[in-house]
C-alpha cells in the first residue's frame, strides 16, 4: 500500500435508511462514511481487540496488517486489487489478539457518499481467537466502488463473516474478499448480494495449512436488466483441508445472474474435501441464471463433488402452500424466503432480516 | 354447517379422461369414505376438488354452500373452507412448519390482521402433543426429511389448526404404522362436529376401524359405482372387490394406466439421456 489519503467529509450525518437499520436491539456497530467513523457504539468486550480506521492505526499497529505475505502480493491479485492498494481512501483494521473470543458480532455499515470509494478492510485473527463480523454496503451517489477485504485466520482461530450489499443502480462495484486460513482455523463467509448495482464480486478462501476449513455461502438476486457475476473460490494449499461452497440465486425479469464456484485442490494436498452446491430459481420469463461449478483437482486422494439444481419455482410446492389458503404471492414469497434462509438466518436483528426481506420482495416482484 | 355438492364431474389430465361422471354430496357432521382399487380415480377426485393445476374439469359442477368452487383459485378454495390432506405433500426447505401454519392462518384473516402469537403457540403445542409428534416439529422445515408417517401426521396437524368446513383426507393411512394410525384416527374422530364434513379416501378398510364413516362409496372406472353403509366395508374386507365388479359389469376397474418410467442404464448420464443428447 503506497499511501493512505483520507478525504475530508462535509456532511457527517447518517442517512435515513441506515438510521432505520440501527434499531434498539442492534448492539456493537460502526458507521463509516467515506472512510470516517460517523457513529459508533461498541460494548466493553471490544476493548480487548483493536478496531480502527487507517488514521487510527498509523503507525504503531500497522505492521500487524501490512507485514503479511499474502495480502499485498498474491497470484490471484489483479489490476483492480492493485488499484485498491494504491488509491485506498476508506477502510477498517481489526486485530483480535491471541486467545480472545468475542461472542458479540461487530456490525459495520460502510457508506459511500461524496466521492469514489476505495475501501480496504483487514481482519487479523491471532491463534485461538474468535470473531464475528457483519458488513453492510450502501452508496448515496453514482460512484465507482472498489472494495477489498482480507482476513487472516491464524491457527485454531474462527471467523464468521456475514455481509449484505445494498448498492443502488448507480453503483459500479468490484468486491474482493480473501481469507487466509491456517492450521485448524475456520473461516465462514455468508453473503447476501441483493442489490441493484453493477457488481462483480469474488470471494476467495485460501486454506494454507493442514486441517484448515472454509465455507462460502452466497445468496444473490438479480432483477431488471442487471448483469451480475459472483465467483467463489476455495484453494487448498495444504493436505486435509475442507472447503464448502454453496450458492443460492434468483434471477428475475430480464436479468442475468452468473455463479462460478471453484474448488481447487493442488498437487499433494491429500485427503482434502471440496464440495459445492448451486441452487437457483429463474423467476423472469427472459431471465437467465448460470451456475458454473469448477473442480480443479491435481491430486488423486481427495473427496470432491458438485451439484446444481436450477429451475422455476416448484409447482407442487406452490400448490401445496396455496391449498392451505396462501395467495400465490404469499406462497412464492415464503418459498423464496425459505430458499434464501441459509444466509438470512445469519442476520442479527429482526430489523436487518426485514430489510433483507424487503429487498428480496422488491427484486422478486 | 356447510355442504359440498359434486354433480356429474368429468376431469382429465394430459388429455386423458379420468373422472367420468362423479356425483357426491357431503354435509357438515357427515363422514364419507371413498374406497376402491388402485388407479380408479380416487386421488384424482381429491385433487380436482382442491384445484390441482394439472387437472382440467371438462364437465360438471362443484359447489360449496352454493358457491361455484371451480371458479375459485386453489387458495380461495382453501379460504372458503376446503382442506385436502395430501397423499404426497410437497417438501419446502427453509420454511418452518410454524411459520407456514401461521401464514396460512393469517391468510384467513382480514388484510393486516394476524393471529395472536401466544394463542397460536399454545394451540400448536397442544396439537403437536395430541398427535404425539416431536416437540421440535414447529421448528423443522416443512416436510423436509419427514418420514412417510410424519408427513401424514403433519397433514392432520394442519387440519386441526385450520379447522376447515370440508376436509378430504387422501390415503392418510398409507405409511402409518398401527400405533400412528390409532393416534391419527383418534384425532380425526375428536375433530368430528356438525361443522365438519369429512371425506376419507382409502383402499384399506383399516382406517375405518378408527374413524367410523356414515356413508361408503366405491369408485371404479372414474365414477362412483356403489354407495351404502359400513356393511359394504365388511363385505369388501372378506370378499374383495370382485362382487361389485360383477354387480356393475366391469372387468378392468382402472382408468389410470401405470406410467412407464424411462429407465437409464447405470453408467449413463441421466441428464444427457433426458435431453436426448
Amino acid at each position: 500500500m503506497k499511501d493512505y489519503v483520507e478525504k475530508p467529509l462535509a456532511d457527517t450525518s447518517v442517512p435515513e435508511p441506515i438510521v432505520k437499520l440501527i434499531s434498539k436491539d442492534l448492539t456493537n456497530y460502526l458507521v463509516i462514511k467515506d472512510g470516517h467513523i460517523v457513529a459508533s457504539d461498541l460494548s466493553a468486550s471490544f476493548d480487548a481487540i483493536f478496531v480502527g480506521t487507517y488514521g487510527d492505526a498509523l503507525p504503531d499497529k500497522l505492521n500487524v496488517f501490512f507485514d503479511s505475505e499474502f495480502v499485498n502480493e498474491h497470484p490471484d491479485h489483479d489490476e483492480a486489487y492493485h488499484y485498491n492498494l494504491d488509491h485506498v481512501n476508506s477502510g477498517l483494521l481489526i486485530h483480535v489478539p491471541r486467545n480472545v473470543a468475542i461472542a458479540e458480532r461487530l456490525h459495520v455499515f460502510y457508506l459511500q457518499s461524496e466521492h469514489e470509494l476505495v475501501q480496504n478492510v483487514r481482519i487479523v485473527l491471532e491463534p485461538g481467537s474468535e470473531f464475528k463480523y457483519f458488513e453492510y454496503f450502501y452508496n448515496e451517489t453514482a460512484a465507482d466502488i472498489n472494495i477489498v477485504s482480507n482476513s487472516v485466520v491464524r491457527e485454531n482461530a474462527k471467523l464468521s463473516y456475514t455481509g449484505i450489499s445494498a448498492f443502488n443502480k448507480d453503483a459500479r462495484v468490484d468486491v474482493r474478499r480473501n481469507s487466509f486460513v491456517f492450521r485448524y482455523g475456520r473461516s465462514e463467509y455468508d453473503l447476501a448480494e441483493v442489490n441493484d448495482g453493477n457488481i462483480v464480486a469474488k470471494t476467495n478462501i485460501f486454506l494454507q495449512e493442514k486441517y484448515a476449513a472454509g465455507t462460502s455461502k452466497t445468496v444473490a438476486i438479480s432483477s431488471e436488466q442487471q448483469e451480475v457475476s459472483f465467483r467463489q473460490m476455495i484453494e487448498h494449499n495444504a493436505p486435509e483441508t475442507e472447503g464448502y461452497i454453496e450458492n443460492y440465486g434468483v434471477s428475475n425479469h430480464a436479468s442475468h445472474l452468473y455463479f462460478e464456484g471453484v474448488g481447487k485442490i493442488n498437487k499433494n494436498m491429500k485427503r482434502s474435501v471440496a464440495r459445492q452446491s448451486n441452487r437457483g430459481i429463474v423467476l423472469g420469463k427472459d431471465a437467465r441464471l448460470d451456475a458454473n461449478p469448477l473442480l480443479l483437482i491435481d491430486e488423486y486422494d481427495v473427496e470432491a463433488g458438485h451439484g446444481a439444481a436450477i429451475g422455476k419455482i416448484d409447482e407442487e410446492q406452490l400448490y401445496y402452500l396455496m391449498s392451505r389458503g396462501l395467495s400465490l404471492r404469499a406462497a412464492e414469497r415464503l418459498i423464496i424466503s425459505g430458499f434464501l434462509s441459509p444466509v438470512m438466518s445469519m442476520l442479527s436483528t429482526d430489523t436487518l432480516r426485514d430489510d433483507f426481506m424487503h429487498k428480496v420482495e422488491a427484486k422478486t416482484s | 354447517m356447510s355442504t359440498l355438492i359434486i354433480k356429474n364431474l368429468y376431469a382429465e389430465v394430459d388429455g386423458k379422461e379420468i373422472l367420468k361422471g362423479v356425483d357426491l354430496e357431503i354435509s357438515g357432521g357427515q363422514t364419507h369414505a371413498i374406497m376402491g382399487p388402485n388407479g380408479t380415480g380416487k386421488s384424482t377426485l381429491a385433487s380436482v376438488i382442491m384445484g390441482h393445476p394439472r387437472y382440467t374439469v371438462t364437465k360438471g359442477t362443484i359447489t360449496l354452500d352454493g358457491e361455484d368452487v371451480l371458479e375459485m383459485e386453489v387458495d380461495e378454495r382453501a379460504r372458503a373452507g376446503l382442506f385436502l390432506g395430501m397423499q404426497h405433500p410437497a417438501e419446502v426447505p427453509g420454511v418452518t412448519n410454524s411459520d407456514f401454519i401461521k401464514t396460512a392462518m393469517n391468510s384467513r384473516l382480514e388484510e393486516g390482521k394476524s393471529v395472536n402469537l401466544f394463542k397460536f403457540i399454545r394451540q400448536l403445542d397442544k396439537a403437536v402433543e395430541d398427535l404425539r409428534m416431536n416437540d421440535d416439529l414447529p421448528h423443522r422445515y416443512l416436510n423436509e426429511g419427514f418420514s412417510g408417517g410424519e408427513k401424514k401426521r403433519n397433514e392432520v396437524l394442519q387440519m386441526k389448526m385450520l379447522s376447515p368446513k370440508i376436509a378430504i383426507l387422501d390415503e392418510i393411512d398409507s405409511g402409518l404404522d398401527i400405533d400412528a394410525l390409532k393416534v391419527v384416527g383418534e384425532n380425526v374422530t375428536n375433530m368430528k362436529s356438525e361443522d365438519l364434513g369429512l371425506l376419507l379416501i382409502t383402499h384399506y378398510q383399516r382406517l375405518l376401524d378408527y374413524i367410523s364413516a356414515d356413508k361408503v362409496h366405491v369408485m371404479m372406472k372414474g365414477r362412483i359405482v356403489k354407495s351404502g353403509g359400513m356393511e359394504i366395508i365388511k363385505r369388501i374386507d372378506s370378499e374383495g372387490y370382485d362382487w361389485i365388479k360383477q354387480e356393475v359389469g366391469i372387468d378392468d376397474v382402472r382408468v389410470i394406466e401405470e406410467e412407464e418410467e424411462a429407465r437409464v442404464m447405470l453408467g449413463q448420464c441421466a441428464t444427457r439421456e433426458a435431453l436426448d443428447l
